[in-house]
């Protein structure tokens, strides 16, 4: 190996120690403000029946290989953003939920027990042809899905991929300010971009090139909302660290109001 | 051979009274015989005989003796009886279409022309009517019978009220009996019994149809939704054809709604199809159902029969009210969205003291959650209460829940929910009184248990649970419905709430689930679940089965709902000459009787017909209005009604009827034997077969009517009794010789 291969490997190494130094501290800096809980047991009452069901989708990974794989990109903010989020639509409406979350795919029929059901990060969603389908079935037959937590062009292109597999017959729009779903409860006119934890200390709210937050929505025949979808934004984040004094309330409110119209208009509609 | 026993037929002695010609009076004709009975013991008692032959020898001798006595008094029997060539009878031929069958008519005109004429022209001038759509007489008889009508009542009345003029001794009736015209009630026999006029019928046609298969009735409703399934019940009678199979098939003009293969029950008996119909576009409908004929049927033109159907293009409001946001609502909607005949409107808690509201006409429709008042709750046709307890509504509002099915006449629907039934209380509110079942008193009855669902027998009849056209496929595919996400216990039915779906939670467990009833003007049905949102998330996205039970169930609750103006005839077809009865049950703005409207009527008809007429109020029902009309032509008629309180408008309403000429004539063709035989009865006379008619001329000369004279008529000299006496005096000399006496 002649000198200036070597110093270019350790070159290299210097780099990829600093990068990989910059990185855990900046992260670690973040873990310390919003730690992960490590409590999953179930609330209580979470073994009663129930009229609603919060049900998270467990999907296959585009990059399901490696560490990837270990977890998969479905349990984002999972369960604590499910669990505290189900607090408040419990206080806040009439509607008899349970307080833990279901986790339903589209591989076994249970999906169908389950209207109302929330994707996280579908930007790293790879759905097969069958699952695609099997999704497509579950929104005409009655159902109907929230996406959340996925930001700029790279990330909708794989969301799109997977869904144009089942759902290409008809756009995915910009949902308009008039629209039910923004009145069902809350007046949500005046919205802004919900971030997620990675832009503490919150002086910017988007992440990638995906600056401008999109609520849009893939319409079935007759005009209703059955995909919404919230792009460049992340209010999974907002449910899960509302409790925590340094994630701005206002966000958090927000994405509260969000998702209680979502689902009521889920119900509705 | 009374006649020569007895010296006249056994009608004299009915209608005579005896006396004796001696002028003897009868108590002496007793004493007579007391003392000859006196005379016989004393000179009996004498013998040495044992006592029984002493008993036989002396009633013998006795009856000889009393014989003989009472013939000495000369009995006779005292009769009123038609003076000869003074009185008239009327022989009336009943000239309709119905006497064309079997060779009714020509037997008749025979008898009427011909011997029995000659017999009756013998004793009485004799005049011809006949009977027909309007009684007529006639100096001749037509060769066939083509009146549309029978009715036999107005030619009897015909001659009752000429007898004031005219001595009429007696009425000859030659008839099938088939009366259609509906003047032969009590009225009729009333003014004949006055006017002492017996009615002579003779019977013709056979008794028991023969080789016939005839549709007796069709029942459909008189109005539906567009697009609604209907059930149409076809009563039928067959004779001859035991076994055989026969199609039935209901038409509206060329195109074939319905039709169904029939396996042909015993002679004679009597039974009914039902068969389901979809209404189809909106308009007036005249549906033909036949029974398509048999070789060798008799009567074929009883095989057909028409019908009205009035699709009339409205509708409904229905108001759903829910205590919380539940799944139930989002598929219930989503179920009649494409119902062009059904609007939903509905209403959801989704805080404490917020509204969710759905299909509203302005943004201050319901803006105050659920009507308070009679103008806002009465603008719907039906309403649906779901997951809510009873106190939620106050005492007022449970009031006007109440009015809205007795007095409004709309329908409600019960849903069951955790808040629901017995766990919201409702056992205990005023409305309890409107629910098809007694709940039970306890909470808890409300389960997220999973049960699958059966029809019951009525559920497996009924047309709200129907979705599967064949009614065999339709049960097996309620039992392959995935499980409902919940059921509540509901109690018992009420007596009259009809049990459709029972919900199956496990083995031996099963409770109603769906019940409906009438209650006041209106109808309430109770579903006692919020889970039928699984028939569509657990089904193929195709699979229709969900919006079609929810569309019927909907239907079937708003879609007969009356407005303020109900316009009605009292049957559907008329013909000819009858009064087609029109009705009109009018109510205010609070839907309270209106006694005080304008109600006028116009009429459409064909070939130019228009009429209007100003309905009167009725005497006895308050808020109904009624008149009778005559449709000058036979044809398809159209009727609306409009009425006023002063210048306002309450409502108008249409009713669409047909006159048939002779339609009637070939349905229940067979003699009609009872209706004669009780007419002659009731009037003093006789029923005869034709082959009897023979004798009618003798009878009628036994008749008070007209001009009579009384004749005594002797009996004393009736064969009968002189074969008596030889037999008293035989029977002695017969008991004599076989004691050796002689």
């Amino acid at each position: 190996m002649d000198m200036r291969r070597q110093l270019a490997l350790v070159l290299a190494g210097l780099m990829l120690a600093a990068t990989l130094y910059a990185f855990q501290r900046g992260y670690g800096s973040i873990r310390r403000l919003f730690p992960e809980s490590d409590d999953d047991s179930p609330p209580p009452g979470a073994e009663q029946k129930t009229e609603f069901y919060f049900a998270r989708l467990r999907y296959p990974n585009v990059r399901a290989t490696g560490i990837w794989a270990m977890r998969g990109s479905w349990t984002v903010d999972y369960p604590k953003a499910d669990r505290q989020f189900l607090q408040g639509l419990i206080r806040l409406t009439r509607i008899q939920a349970n307080p833990m979350e279901r986790v339903v795919d589209l591989i076994s029929d249970d999906i169908f027990n389950y209207p109302f059901v929330y994707v996280v990060e579908p930007g790293h969603w790879d759905l097969p042809e069958a699952q695609a389908k099997k999704l497509r079935e579950f929104i005409d037959r009655g159902g109907f899905l929230m996406t959340d937590d996925f930001h700029g062009t790279f990330e909708w292109e794989l969301f799109t991929a997977s869904l144009n597999k089942a759902f290409a017959d008809r756009p995915i729009v910009d949902i308009e300010d008039n629209d039910p779903i923004f009145h069902v409860l809350y007046d949500l006119d005046d919205r802004v971009q919900v971030p997620g934890i990675v832009n503490y200390p919150f002086h910017k709210t988007y992440e990638y090139d995906g600056i401008e937050p999109k609520w849009r929505a893939w319409r079935d025949a007759k005009g209703r909302i059955a995909i919404a979808i919230c792009f460049n934004m992340d209010q999974g984040d907002a449910w899960e660290w509302a409790d925590n004094p340094h994630y701005p309330e206002k966000y958090a409110s927000q994405a509260y109001r969000t998702a209680i119209n979502y689902i009521l208009y889920a119900m509705t509609h | 051979m009374f006649e020569f026993l007895f010296n006249y037929p056994l009608s004299v002695y009915r209608k005579g009274t005896l006396v004796f010609s001696s002028g003897w009076s009868a108590a002496l004709l007793a004493a007579a015989v007391i003392a000859a009975a006196a005379g016989l013991f004393w000179l009996l008692r004498r013998c040495r005989l044992p006592g029984r032959r002493l008993l036989a020898l002396g009633v013998l001798e006795w009856g000889v003796l009393a014989l003989l006595l009472a013939l000495l008094w000369q009995p006779a029997l005292s009769v009123t009886v038609l003076k000869p060539q003074q009185n008239v009878v009327a022989v009336v031929v009943d000239a309709s279409a119905s006497m064309g069958l079997e060779q009714r008519y020509q037997q008749a005109r025979q008898l009427a022309e011909g011997s029995l004429a000659a017999e009756l022209k013998k004793r009485f001038p004799v005049r011809l009517y006949l009977a027909g759509d309007t009684p007529a007489r006639v100096e001749k008889l037509p060769e066939t019978p083509e009146a549309s009508r029978t009715d036999l009542g107005a030619a009897l009345r015909q001659i009752a009220a000429e007898s004031s003029m005219l001595p009429v001794g007696a009425v000859v009736l030659l008839s099938d009996g088939a009366d259609n015209g509906g003047n032969l009630g009590p009225e009729t026999v009333e003014v004949l019994r006055r006017a002492r006029i017996p009615v002579h019928a003779v019977g013709f046609g056979s008794e028991k149809p023969e080789r016939d298969v005839e549709i007796l009735d069709a029942e459909l409703p008189a109005r539906v939704l567009p697009g609604s399934r209907m059930l149409l019940t076809v009563t039928l009678r067959q004779s001859g054809f035991r076994g055989q199979t026969a199609k039935l098939t209901v038409r509206d003009g060329d195109s074939v709604l319905a039709q169904k293969e029939l396996r042909l029950p015993g002679d004679g008996e009597t039974w009914r199809e039902t068969l389901a119909l979809n209404a189809g576009k909106a308009g007036v409908r005249t549906l033909t159902i036949a029974a398509v004929p048999l070789a060798e049927e008799s009567n074929k033109r009883n095989n057909a029969l028409e019908r009205i159907v009035d699709v009339r293009d409205r509708k409904p409001r229905i108001l759903y009210f829910e205590g919380e946001p539940r799944w139930e609502m989002k598929f219930i909607r989503r179920a009649v969205e494409d119902d062009e005949q059904l609007d939903l409107a509905s209403i959801v808690r989704t805080t404490e003291n917020r509204f969710y509201r759905q299909g509203i006409r302005s943004p201050q429709e319901l803006e105050r959650g659920f009507p308070s008042s009679v103008e806002e709750l009465f603008a719907f046709q039906a309403l649906i209460i779901g997951n809510v307890e009873a106190g939620y509504f106050t005492p007022a509002q449970q009031t006007l829940i109440r009015e809205f099915a007795d007095r409004r006449g709309g329908g409600v629907l019960f849903l069951g929910g955790r808040a629901a039934l017995s766990d919201g209380g409702w056992q205990r509110s005023p409305l309890a009184e409107i629910l098809p079942v007694v709940l039970p008193e306890k909470k808890g009855t409300f389960r997220r248990e999973p049960a699958t669902v059966e029809l019951t027998r009525a559920g497996a009849e009924s047309l709200i649970t129907r979705i599967e056209e064949d009614p065999e496929k339709n049960v097996a595919r309620w039992k392959a419905l995935p499980y409902l996400a919940d059921y509540q216990e509901t109690g018992a039915p009420k007596p009259g709430a009809t049990v459709l779906v029972e919900a199956v939670p496990g083995v031996r467990m099963r409770h109603p689930l769906l019940v409906t009833q009438n209650y006041g003007r209106g109808r309430v049905a109770l579903l006692a679940t919020g889970g039928t949102w699984r028939w569509q998330m657990a089904q193929d996205a195709r699979d229709q089965s969900h919006e079609t039970f929810w569309q019927q169930l909907l239907r079937w609750l708003s879609g007969s709902v009356e407005e303020r103006v109900t316009l009605l005839t009292s049957r559907q077809t008329y013909e000819g000459g009858e009064a087609v009865r029109i009705r009109a049950e009018v109510r205010d703005r609070n839907y309270l009787p209106s006694t005080s409207a304008v109600v006028s009527v116009n009429i459409l008809g064909p070939g130019g017909v228009s009429d209007t007429l100003e309905l009167s109020p009725s005497r006895t029902e308050p808020g109904v209005y009624e008149s009778e009309w005559r449709a000058p032509r036979p044809g398809s008629y159209l009727a609306e009604a409009t009425a006023r309180e002063g210048l306002e408008e309450l409502g108008r309403d249409t009713v669409t009827f047909r006159r048939e000429d002779g339609a009637q004539e070939f349905f229940r063709t067979e003699q009609n034997r009872e209706l004669l035989e009780r007419l002659a009865q009731q009037t003093g006379g006789r029923y005869y077969r034709p082959s009897e008619a023979g004798g009618l001329a003798k009878e009628i000369e036994l008749s008070e009517a007209g001009i009579t004279v009384r004749e005594t008529r002797p009996v004393w000299n009736a064969p009968a009794a002189f074969l008596l006496l030889a037999g008293l005096k035989t029977a002695e000399w017969l008991v004599r010789r076989r004691w050796g006496a002689v």
